[in-house]
């Protein structure tokens, strides 16, 4: 009985002291860490197509058209299909994809959801958050030179 | 203090209107008037206030965007619910799918009719009001039975068996419990009930009269009858016939749109009813200082609506065969004592 | 230690205690066929018709008593069932049996009477391999759907056939299970797929006697997303890595991860740097914590039912835990943090600001634990529902080859963190938590026990890494771009997982992918013991007891 008591006690303290951890979200927008994955922004100004990204996504996200010269035409990626894990992000050489803060995308079907070059340089940043500064040091590790045979695809 | 007249008689005076179509008209009125006062409690404010107070006990923030406080969202929600298809599943037992509902929602609102809600707001009162209360009030499991058997679904059919173990399990405490009241006032009149309860003085402290409520005379029997009421009306930690977690909604698994509203609806009234016997049997029914009666007494409704929700946020379900064994062992036994206890004093003091 | 009797058995080991690998191929006798070296463990190829005597000699007179994992695969010459053995006493003495059998006649001897967890393991190998063992007695497709058409791990699989499922065969494909027939006294009811307490998409077939449970049988496999297959159509170096957090998303993230980056590490030699490894451990236990809050919080709705505060207060402070995990990996639930040969990213930066939050943390949980066992363990009804239901005998669970805390919660102690030492655990000090119950209440202390002896790694991380000099700082060893292990390498490696022993077992062909990435789900195995636990019990605790497994769906399936 004093078990039962006590839960309704403690239940009853939350109650009274009226503080809530919910938040009211699309007015009050949430703080979002520096180093969060979002939608991703491409700078065709800086893509040097050399199709790393393309190559190292895990899920196929990314398509990239070129033509026979390998000028680049056309870079698509699926924001629904992605699964934020960054790779492409860490891979690219000149910064040219990003991963923004942003997490709110809308579709009414997920074809919506296939941004093109143009869509993808839209995506605005979340609260001025630059990604960048926040994940620099490890791009060292990526081009390292291990050991082992060295292959730089 | 004379018992007050019955509503309907109020408003054919009122009214005016002489013979039987008169009468007719006035307890069409008061009845009117009553079930609109238990709907708005019940179906308007009560799953809105059911909202706030479990997000209050979970630290959260709960409905706020529609109308002020939220308020609106009750007409958003009874639009979205009416709006919905109804869906009947195969080989449901189609009289007795469609009555169940109707039988759960009625018992509750009938039951009203004779509690005596203060400023002369009762639409009858008979000589044996407690009895009738509680011999409607009991309908309700016929109701809960009817549609989990109807629905023709497993966790339906455990549902409904359930509720029926659990409603005869507790019935029986229940009335014996509320008996102990009826040996202290001598009447079975609920109008007569609350002014005993009332007019008797228990004790003066500091000038304030204390009146013998009989949650004051007796806090034992407030108690038993307090968690009876738990598990008749189907709440935390008796909620075992509806167990989402376990069989899914129990009876009501298989209702949808204005069915599911009156099954909600019923539930909702079978709670206020019960917070409506415990202030009348218990806490004086509509008595209390300074306000005027009727706000007392859905203040002390709504004292008992919030008990339950509190009990939702903090008290495990127990098992069925646990409810049964608390049931018929303890709380009848329990029960049974307080009968034979208070009649023992009484005859011993010669109150 | 266990409070039940060892069974007397002389273990082959060496002085230093480890396997002795002669005695044991000595023991086995005429059974062996051939030694294989395995990266984990000494492996003995043995013929298809002596499993159950090759694996009961190693049961009962060299004290092997955990089935950890059965990985089957095919060769282009031949299938070949791994049965990966370990001792509950100490995980480290490993042994492997290898089963190979040809191609056209795929049979070998089923080692479901000799370990019951072998049940639901081979139908997996079946289902997915297509290895038939002889003499099992249910050898029906667990992860696939009953009509599928050949098994997809095999070489002959046509990926690109489409499924035809005629619609006579997709009718009712649950009517054929309804057991007890039209005249018994049993009611056959479908708990799941959809059902609010069920974790996911669990369907579990009960027969019911009244409102007891005379019969239970889990069916999983509604969440099957091909994981291992994923795992090996990507590059070990990075494509590998993204997936494990997907396994158990309660979020134990960083733990499934760090299964992966132990077996691979293992597997191409890989060094990881000490403060990565300080870092790992940290990030590891913070899952660790979100997860048995959450199974903490599951748990108490099933038995609450909906509207209870707290499942609320368990996501309260679970959120605090995933904030913390944002701050560190950038996401809340799918990391991505670890690498082979470290972690992705330091401690962000301010480093003291970030502390800072985690002592925060960490000083308000025990106050917080405290509020919980006010709320649910010292509740009479919470005891009166939990203790005594949902009973696990040691000796049962072992033969299930149940870990992580259902082991520990029937007072076997058995923790992969201190048995058999990785990362940074060995060196800090914290203790491993048994409860001696052996029913649902036991799990549930030994889940908010352990909670406890999480945040006092943590803490014991966060000095670590405050006092790390500046210069030793580093995350990552040098790894090539391109990891090509040795070709027929394989390993078998595990860690604890936040539902015990999370394995994988790696074998290599030579090239940048894994030919075989096969996972060893604890909760899958925990799950099989269900029937043993429930049945006899009424439906509730059959709920109840679900929830104390702590099963999700995502790891259960893959």
């Amino acid at each position: 009985m004093i078990g039962i008591l006590k839960s309704m006690a403690t239940t009853m303290k939350h109650a009274l002291d009226g503080e809530t951890f919910t938040v009211e979200y699309p007015d009050e927008a949430p703080e979002v860490s520096p180093r969060f994955r979002g939608v991703h922004k491409f700078s065709q100004e800086r893509c040097i197509w050399c199709r790393q990204c393309e190559n190292v996504c895990p899920n196929d996200t990314i398509q990239i058209v070129t033509d026979k010269q390998r000028n680049g035409e056309q870079y698509n990626l699926h924001v629904g299909q992605c699964i934020y894990c960054r790779l492409c992000e860490e891979v690219c050489p000149v910064d040219a994809i990003l991963l923004t803060e942003n997490f709110e995308f809308t579709g009414d079907t997920k074809h919506d959801l296939v941004f093109n070059k143009e869509q993808l340089k839209n995506v605005p940043w979340y609260n001025d958050l630059d990604p960048l500064a926040s994940r620099e040091p490890d791009r060292g590790s990526w081009v390292g030179e291990g050991e082992g045979e060295v292959d730089y695809q | 203090m004379a018992t007050p007249t019955p509503l309907p008689d109020t408003i054919q005076r009122n009214i005016g209107v002489d013979g039987f179509g008169g009468e007719l008209l006035s307890m069409f009125l008061a009845a009117f008037l009553i079930g609109n006062i238990m709907l708005a409690m019940t179906g308007v404010a009560g799953p809105w206030a059911k909202r706030k107070i479990t997000a209050a006990f979970t630290d959260r923030i709960a409905v706020n965007r529609v109308g002020p406080f939220g308020l609106l969202i009750i007409v958003a929600d009874a639009v979205r619910l009416l709006s919905k298809e109804l869906i009947v599943p195969e080989g449901a037992d189609r009289p007795a799918f469609d009555l169940a509902p109707i039988v759960l929602a009625g018992s509750a609102m009938l039951a009203f009719a004779v509690i005596p809600m203060g400023n002369g707001i009762q639409l009858a009162d008979p000589e044996t009001g407690l009895v009738f209360v509680f011999a409607i009030a009991s309908i309700a499991s016929l109701g809960l039975l009817m549609g989990g058997y109807a629905s023709n679904n497993k966790y339906s059919l455990m549902g409904g068996l359930r509720a029926v173990a659990q409603n005869i399990a507790y019935e029986i405490p229940l009335v014996v419990t509320a008996a102990s009241v009826v040996l202290f006032t001598g009447s079975l009149q609920l109008s007569e009930i609350v002014a005993i309860q009332q007019n008797t003085t228990l004790a003066n402290v500091a000038g304030i009269r204390i009146p013998a409520w009989f949650a004051f005379v007796n806090p034992f029997a407030f108690v038993l009858f307090v968690v009876a009421n738990l598990a008749e009306v189907g709440r935390n930690p008796f909620d075992t016939p509806e167990a989402p977690t376990e069989i899914v909604g129990g009876y009501q698994t298989e209702y949808s749109s204005v069915y599911f509203v009156l099954f909600y609806l019923g539930e909702f009234l079978h709670i206020f009813l019960g917070g409506a016997i415990i202030a009348t049997l218990f806490l004086g029914g509509p008595a209390g200082p300074f306000l005027p009666g009727f706000v007392w007494f859905v203040i002390k409704i709504w004292a008992v609506f919030l008990f339950t929700q509190w009990c939702r946020s903090a008290v495990p379900r127990v098992r069925i065969d646990q409810l049964i064994e608390i049931g018929w062992k303890g709380m009848l036994v329990l029960s049974f004592a307080n009968l034979v206890l208070t009649a023992a004093i009484l005859g011993v003091t010669g109150l | 230690m266990s409070t039940y009797d060892e069974p007397e058995t002389q273990l082959p080991t060496t002085e230093d205690g480890d396997v002795d690998e002669d005695a044991i191929a000595d023991l086995l006798g005429d059974h062996v066929l051939d030694r294989e070296t395995h990266g984990n463990a000494e492996a003995y190829v043995v013929r298809a018709d002596a499993v159950q005597d090759v694996l009961s000699t190693l049961k009962d007179d060299a004290g092997f008593d955990h089935l950890s994992c059965v990985s089957a695969q095919e060769y282009d010459d031949r299938f070949e069932s791994i049965y990966h053995l370990k001792q509950y006493e100490d995980p480290t003495n490993e042994v492997s049996v290898v089963v190979p059998t040809p191609r056209d006649e795929p049979v070998s001897e089923t080692a479901e009477p000799v370990f019951r967890t072998a049940d639901w393991h081979e139908r997996e190998a079946y289902d997915l391999v297509g290895v038939q063992y002889d003499g099992h007695p249910n050898l029906e497709r667990i992860l696939l759907p009953d009509t599928w058409q050949g098994h997809p791990l095999g070489k002959d699989y046509n990926k690109d056939k489409p499924q035809i499922v005629t619609f006579e065969e997709n009718k009712n494909p649950l009517e054929d299970h309804a057991r007890g027939g039209e005249d018994s006294d049993t009611m056959f009811l479908n708990i799941g797929p959809h059902h609010p307490a069920t974790h996911g998409v669990l369907h579990v077939e009960t027969v019911l006697d009244g409102e007891q449970v005379a019969d239970v049988n889990p069916d999983i496999g509604y969440l099957h997303r091909c994981e291992e297959q994923m795992a090996e159509k990507g590059t070990y170096r990075y494509q590998i890595m993204p997936y494990p957090d997907r396994w158990d998303y309660g979020p134990g993230g960083i733990i499934n991860e760090w299964a992966y980056a132990r077996t691979a590490e293992d597997l191409a030699d890989i060094d990881v740097p000490e403060y990565a490894q300080v870092i790992r451990t940290m990030s590891a236990e913070m899952c660790r914590i979100a997860c048995h809050l959450l199974a903490t919080g599951t748990f108490c709705l099933d038995i609450y039912g909906d509207f209870t505060a707290i499942f609320m207060y368990a996501m309260r402070d679970r959120e605090i835990v995933q904030n913390l995990l944002e701050d560190l990996t950038g996401q809340r639930m799918m990391f991505n943090y670890l690498r082979l040969g470290g972690v992705v990213w330091d401690i962000p930066e301010p480093r003291e600001e970030y502390f800072e939050k985690c002592r925060d943390f960490l000083d308000d949980l025990p106050e917080k634990l405290d509020e919980y066992h006010d709320l649910i363990s010292e509740n009479e009804i919470l005891q009166s529902r939990t203790v005594d239901t949902g009973h696990l005998d040691p000796e049962i669970a072992k033969n299930y080859g149940a870990t992580g805390p259902v082991a520990r919660g029937s007072g076997i102690d058995y923790d992969l963190r201190r048995d058999d030492p990785y990362g940074y655990y060995d060196e800090l000090d914290w203790d491993v938590i048994t409860e001696d119950g052996c029913d649902n209440y036991a799990r549930l202390l030994v889940r908010m026990r352990e909670i406890e002896e999480s945040a006092r790694i943590i803490e014991q991380c966060v000095d670590l890494l405050e006092d790390w000099p500046e210069d030793d700082r580093e995350i990552q060893s040098n790894v090539p771009r391109t990891l090509k292990p040795d070709e027929g390498a394989e390993t078998y490696r595990a860690v604890e997982g936040a539902k015990g022993e999370l394995g994988i077992y790696i074998r290599s062909d030579g090239t940048e992918k894994p030919a075989r990435f096969k996972i060893r789900s604890p909760a899958f195995s925990n799950l099989s013991a269900l029937q043993e636990m429930s049945t006899g019990e009424y439906v509730p605790d059959l709920v109840a007891t679900l929830g104390s497994l702590d099963v999700i769906l995502g790891e259960v399936d893959r």
